[in-house]
């Protein structure tokens, strides 16, 4: 672990963040079926248990002293992810979920479609156009090493996002930069938005290409919150000098049964009907997990 | 400043950023130097301050980005490269990582208007329109060598982003004396006092323009140069005490396109206050992809040199 984690006393176990991850995905629906516009729920759905894992359990961060200097960062390249990272955010304490689900896309609101640091200033970096988080995480970690600090920087990135040019721009600097404090994390759902990926675009050999590119390369069940507390647990210093990659093997729209592998879930909204069948379908899929 | 300079002596716009960076590191531990492979007028900097020097490469895009994620943490990064490609390839990452969280980078480079003779791949002929359109953004160009040093001297307090363009940057003339103007972003200078026409320009043409007012100073015509080096916020007040200040003749002159820089902005604010002028004559690139030639030569033959310059001063105090 890095030197900035928690105190493993202090972190919840593995059947907790389960708990959390299945409430983070309660509220995701819950939003998505009261909102009236609509949400980019597959995506959400992929990333939940990802970014329960990682504002739960792996980053130094503290909702009560936001500009910590030595807190970790977060930067969400992935910005259609933004309500799946504003509720685990609500989760971990920094908001109110209250506040995000009545507000949410509204005028004046500070949650909206794609993060907004100006509006929103829990958040690290303003995001949403893909292939930008990584460059900007590159920085943020240059920045630690310039000023002799321990914490790491994290980003999401979506498997399709990676097909932006910048985000291997910037893989090649931040192995040329020797930044092991910098820890990449690829929501792989393989569902671009109009296409299963590996039909339209070949990603394939897909951890060989961040392995050439110099990066550390851990591949994870990003369902299996276990495996994702491991791989976070594994993660080398942050004074070393590959970046890591972990790649979090997901399913698009994972929870709730008639939204997986379904092109017509990448965003949606869910009317009072469909809202209950995704509910039951959630309770269901964590009962098989229970059981 | 020790050293003294004449008006029209040459001096590399590219040195006076090394020096200038290289100073400016020291009295700012949080300034960084990045570029995408456009590193020899860097070298002082990068061989005092190396942990804070970053070359990419071939990598405009990551390195916008990545001195945005700097800017982030609290530092002020200067990118520096070639304009064409720094305001075009990576647009989006200034539109949206640097200018959409108003942070402080400062971007910086050459080759901005047909200089160079690298063809049209290599002019940054649409950058003031394209920067200009960018809220919280500042855009500047310079043509004398040693403002560049002013000019990041004050962008260091900035709270939001600068772009600052120059021309080959390679050997520039002097135009002012170091002291001899107040030199302020988003002010313009008098370069030459003049009561019938006034003559807008920036960067590589103030020279131009200045040597044309004299011509026509010998006619018996009195020109106003006004080197508008911030293009935006343009200095509207300036602009509406030119335009009743110089009986409402106004010549613009720009190594842009004639539509969507200095000329256009000029024009905005006389629209907007309903100013009516006596001429407007606009002097700048046509739409067209200008093709190989020395500077000169390509200015000549677009429209806006020196021989095209005169004819629309003198055009414009008939009126």
């Amino acid at each position: 672990m890095g030197e900035h984690t928690p105190a493993a006393a202090e972190r919840p176990s593995v059947a907790e963040l389960e708990e959390r991850a299945y409430e983070l995905r309660e509220k995701l629906l819950h939003l998505c079926g009261t909102y009236e516009g609509a949400v980019h729920i597959g995506g959400d759905l992929s990333a939940a248990d990802v970014l329960t894992a990682l504002f739960q359990y792996g980053m130094h961060v503290d909702p009560s002293d936001l500009r910590n200097p030595e807190r970790d960062r977060f930067v969400l390249s992935k910005g259609h992810a933004a309500v799946c990272m504003y509720i685990a955010m609500s989760i971990r304490g920094f908001f109110d979920f209250d506040g995000i689900v009545d507000t949410y896309g509204k005028l004046d609101s500070a949650y909206g479609m794609h993060p907004c640091k100006v509006q929103l200033p829990g958040v690290e970096a303003s995001t949403g156009s893909l292939g930008h988080g990584l460059p900007l995480a590159v920085g943020m970690a240059l920045s630690a090493r310039g000023r002799g600090e321990a914490h790491r920087v994290f980003t999401l990135l979506g498997d399709g996002e990676t097909g932006e040019g910048s985000v291997w721009e910037a893989a090649m600097a931040a192995r040329s930069n020797r930044l092991g404090n910098l820890v990449a994390v690829i929501d792989r759902n393989r569902q671009l938005m109009t296409s299963f990926a590996e039909e339209r675009v070949v990603f394939e050999p897909y951890p060989d290409k961040w392995a050439a590119f110099g990066w550390n390369v851990v591949q994870v069940d990003g369902h299996d919150m276990s495996a994702l507390v491991g791989a976070i647990d594994g993660l080398p210093s942050s004074s070393s000098e590959r970046p890591t990659v972990i790649i979090a093997e997901t399913v698009k729209g994972k929870g709730v049964d008639f939204m997986e592998h379904n092109l017509a879930w990448h965003a949606g909204r869910l009317g009072a009907a469909d809202l209950e069948r995704a509910m039951a379908s959630l309770a269901a899929s964590r009962k098989e997990r229970v059981a | 400043m020790s050293t003294t300079f004449t008006f029209g002596e040459m001096l590399s716009a590219r040195s006076v950023i090394g020096s200038t960076l290289a100073e400016l590191g020291e009295s700012h531990e949080n300034l960084w130097v990045l570029t995408p492979d456009i590193g020899a007028t860097l070298v002082e900097f990068r061989e005092k301050y190396p942990d804070r020097f970053i070359d990419v490469g071939l990598a405009e895009q990551a390195c916008v980005g990545i001195a945005a994620g700097l800017a982030y943490d609290g530092n002020l990064p200067v990118v520096s490269g070639m304009l064409p490609f720094l305001s075009m390839r990576a647009l989006e990452q200034i539109r949206t990582d640097v200018s959409y969280p108003n942070l402080p980078v400062k971007i910086i480079g050459t080759h901005g208007g047909l200089v160079g003779n690298g063809g049209s791949t290599h002019y940054a002929v649409e950058d003031l329109t394209l920067l200009g359109a960018l809220t919280n953004m500042t855009v500047t160009s310079i043509g004398d060598p040693l403002m560049v040093g002013d000019i990041l001297r004050q962008s260091m307090d900035m709270p939001g982003p600068i772009y600052i363009r120059l021309a080959a940057g390679k050997a520039d003339a002097v135009l002012y004396q170091p002291g001899e103007h107040d030199i302020r972003i988003g002010k313009g200078i008098v370069a030459r006092d003049g009561a019938d026409v006034t003559l807008f320009t920036h960067g590589t043409t103030v020279l131009q323009a200045l040597n044309a007012a004299d011509v026509l100073a010998d006619e018996g015509h009195s020109v106003r140069v006004i080197d508008m080096f911030t293009i935006k916020p343009i200095d509207a007040e300036l602009v509406l005490r030119c335009a009743s200040e110089t009986d409402g003749r106004f010549v613009v002159l720009e190594d842009h396109l004639a539509y969507g820089g200095l000329a256009t902005r000029i024009a905005d604010v006389l629209a907007d206050n309903g100013t009516a002028l006596n001429a407007f004559e606009r002097l700048g690139i046509p739409q067209v992809y200008a093709g190989f030639g020395d500077d000169e030569e390509l200015r000549e033959k677009h429209g806006y040199g020196p021989s095209a310059t005169l004819a629309a001063l003198r055009r414009a105090v008939a009126k």
